[in-house]
């Protein structure tokens, strides 16, 4: 939920900045190691966006898949999530440089003179 | 329209954290957020932990749970600075919850801050809240496969403690299988096994914290 209230908090400012009336879709890419269920984040968003200009926005969710780098050898590498070893070391010492991230990519809206359009 | 934007949604929840960081920096101290599940001995941790720092460390504790002031109650009398925080429905602490909590401490009396987090396997991992290393900790009770079923918990710590291992030969409990799991989840930790109740592996994980708070000084 705290992520839905975060995402509409982006989504406005995104709005506002471009002078929108109305937000009819979101693309969010959303990094596996933030653990969110897309269902999930789709019902938080909903209600979150309740009554604001982005009511009713679909919410198009891309997951990323794990990029990590051993701390070892330096080896990039994409992780299970569940197995961390590196191909390169047979150590399992990771950071993780992506999936990680939760990235608005793209709002689709209506500024005031296409007010009722459909968005496209 | 179609705007296209590349924005962290966790911006601002990402830079409070950094923030966190950098003010605990500047005074000094070393800050270790413990996470686990609930139950797994954290607060009994830190009741032995504390006291045992010894050499004038002083040691504050910022406290998760939903509700109640329990832990802290608990942690009051070895600690020099206590705030609990409650979550309500929240399952995972926040930085901006940590950026509150420290503005009621005295950072520049404190050398090692501790947050025991909400007791939860999964969001917390997934918030940095300003902590300069992660402690993960599972208790023999929960079960030998828990790495394995929560291995991002595990991935991000820098140390993870067996709590209860007094228990070790009591329960059911493989050590091997957590050993297993560990060397596809995180080889970077060490995995020290510690009783609360009978002081097995105090002097490790002791020895642990001093290492990291040299390292983090030196740094």
């Amino acid at each position: 939920m705290s992520i839905a209230v975060e995402l509409l908090r982006a989504v406005e400012r995104v709005a506002a900045e471009n002078d929108a009336v109305a937000v009819d879709r979101i693309e969010l890419e959303v990094g596996v190691m933030r653990m969110i269920v897309p269902e999930a984040l789709r019902m938080a968003w909903s209600v979150a966006a309740e009554g604001t200009l982005a009511e009713g926005a679909e919410l198009a969710v891309t997951e990323v898949p794990l990029k990590g780098r051993c701390r070892d050898c330096g080896t990039e590498f994409a992780p299970g999530i569940d197995t961390y070893l590196c191909p390169g070391c047979e150590k399992a010492d990771v950071e993780i440089v992506e999936g990680n991230d939760i990235l608005l990519r793209s709002v689709v809206c209506r500024g005031a003179d296409e007010e009722g359009a459909e968005g496209s | 329209m179609k705007i296209n934007v590349v924005k962290s949604v966790l911006d601002a929840s990402d830079a409070i954290a950094a923030e966190n960081r950098k003010q605990m920096d500047g005074a000094g101290l070393l800050c270790i957020n413990l996470l686990s599940a609930p139950g797994s001995g954290k607060t009994t941790l830190l009741q032995a932990t504390i006291p045992r720092l010894g050499g004038g460390a002083s040691s504050a504790v910022l406290v998760g749970d939903l509700q109640t002031t329990r832990d802290a109650e608990r942690l009051g009398p070895v600690a020099a600075q206590v705030t609990q925080i409650n979550t309500g429905r929240g399952c995972h602490l926040s930085p901006e919850q940590v950026a509150e909590g420290l503005r009621g401490l005295d950072l520049s009396a404190i050398e090692y801050l501790f947050i025991e987090n909400v007791g939860n396997m999964v969001c917390p991992a997934a918030f940095d809240l300003g902590e300069h290393h992660r402690a993960a900790l599972l208790s023999v009770p929960e079960g030998d496969d828990k790495v394995a079923k929560y291995p991002t918990l595990f991935q991000g710590a820098s140390v993870i403690l067996l709590t209860k291992a007094d228990l070790i030969g009591v329960l059911d409990f493989d050590i091997g299988r957590v050993e297993a799991d560990l060397s596809k989840t995180n080889t970077g930790a060490p995995l020290i096994h510690l009783s609360s109740k009978t002081g097995e592996g105090m002097d490790a994980w002791l020895a642990w914290l001093r290492e990291a708070k040299a390292a983090h000084g030196a740094g």
